[in-house]
């Protein structure tokens, strides 16, 4: 059985909703959401952000602002890719998925484009026929944009945990093109590039732990139509830290207990910023791949992840905290503390 | 948060004062003088991004590099508040 959601663009006017999720939230289930295995593809080709500024209508100061302060470098991008072939790329990369094809139950496509392709195309489909994995639910969620990579984490555990087979797993992926000027720049924010991650869960693994979720969705910042824009910017950085504080809180943990943050690469001074008002050392934010990827929608969490994984920022037993901010119809800020 | 007075070079928050008061008539669109007193964004309706703004234009036009990694924008809220955290936090570029 194969369902799509892609045509779904709910509005969430003067909606407040909050979700917390955690490792035993199913009554009578002793499940715990665990990433099996993390692959990501990103593309060798890289922009300089100086090369944008005519396709993208930057002026010189918004470029400046953008190096300067944003930390923006070089955005990765893969002209010859389509949304399929990054997705199967990161796919590829995940070893630990080759023979255990069957026992995937759920295929989870987390990303912030409502649409992407023309009907009756479907790319997630396309990609789970190459893989094998035809005969299992495949669905996607576009609804908290940016932050729908994390969605699709809960939604993964959430679906194992309720499967009779204690052997399913999901595979989440995530990924996009950055292909109008609307998608691939967040004006005096942030420049999209191009990426994918493919992301093994199950339900009982013991690698990387899933302790908490939070998530808060604030239907009344509407940045998709330019209304509360300015209460959104105002606000933002104190609604993060609120998902973060709630994250943490309910995994048991204090701040200080968290190792690593892996954050959401919109760019540098937000996080600088975000640091001061939680009082937590920005050097334990990894930040490095903003200049080096500019923001991957929803796969900057696993980018990161590799990353921290490929620097050994992470031991075995550490706990560490990823963050992100969806915005479009209505923001999303969510959280999720792991343990590694 | 500000640095101690006793911290801060007076001839250079003056130069400080006197970018931002430029920049600010410019990014605002205003002809009235700019005061110390005045609160950037519910008097002159300076968003967080336009500060970046005026930050970068300072930091162009004084010759100096901003410790931006220290400011805390909810403290910073008159133009003489950030002058005096540019002057006592921001080295020669």
């Amino acid at each position: 059985m194969q369902r799509q959601y892609d045509e779904q663009k709910p509005r969430h006017h003067n909606i407040v909703a909050h979700i917390d999720g955690h490792r035993n939230d199913v009554v009578g289930s002793r499940s715990v959401t665990a990433l099996d295995a993390v692959s990501v593809y990103t593309p060798a080709f890289r922009v300089p952000i100086e090369d944008l500024a005519d396709p993208l209508e930057l002026t010189d100061i918004q470029v400046r602002l953008f190096r300067r302060f944003h930390g923006l470098d070089q955005i990765r991008f893969d002209p010859d890719r389509s949304l399929a072939d990054l997705l199967h790329a990161a796919a590829d990369g995940l070893t630990a998925l080759r023979g255990r094809e069957h026992r995937v139950r759920y295929v989870i496509h987390g990303r912030g484009m409502p649409v992407v392709v023309p009907y009756p195309h479907n790319p997630l489909h396309d990609v789970c026929r190459e893989l094998g994995l035809e005969h299992a639910l495949t669905f996607t969620v576009t609804q908290q944009s940016c932050a729908s990579g994390l969605l699709a984490i809960d939604l993964a555990g959430r679906l194992l945990a309720g499967d009779p087979a204690d052997d399913a797993l999901a595979l989440v992926l995530t990924g996009e093109k950055a292909f109008t000027r609307d998608a691939r720049l967040l004006p005096g924010t942030s420049i999209f590039g191009e990426g994918a991650s493919a992301c093994l869960v199950s339900a009982n693994g013991s690698r990387d732990r899933l302790l908490s979720y939070a998530c808060s969705q604030r239907g009344e910042f509407d940045t998709e139509f330019g209304e509360r824009a300015e209460k959104f910017q105002r606000e933002y950085r104190s609604s993060l830290a609120e998902v973060i504080h709630r994250a943490v809180g309910d995994a048991g943990l204090a701040l200080d207990d968290i190792r690593l943050v892996l954050p959401h690469n919109v760019n540098v001074v937000t996080w600088q910023r975000l640091c001061l008002l939680i009082d937590f050392p920005v050097r334990r934010v990894l930040l490095s791949n903003v200049p080096a990827n500019g923001h991957l929608f929803c796969t900057d969490a696993f980018a990161n992840y590799q990353t921290a994984r490929e620097l050994g920022l992470l031991s075995e037993g550490d706990r560490y905290l990823v963050a992100t901010v969806g915005a479009g119809a209505g923001a999303t800020f969510a959280a999720m503390v792991f343990e590694h | 948060m500000t640095a101690p007075d006793a911290q801060i070079d007076v001839e250079l928050r003056q130069r400080v004062v006197q970018a931002m008061s430029a920049v600010l008539k410019r990014l605002v669109d205003r002809d009235e003088p700019i005061s110390e007193d005045m609160n950037m964004a519910d008097e002159l309706g300076v968003s967080s991004s336009l500060g970046l703004e005026l930050l970068l234009e300072v930091e162009e036009q004084v010759g100096i590099q901003i410790d931006v990694e220290k400011m805390r924008p909810d403290e910073l809220r008159t133009v003489g508040e950030l002058a005096t955290f540019i002057a006592g936090h921001s080295r020669p570029w």
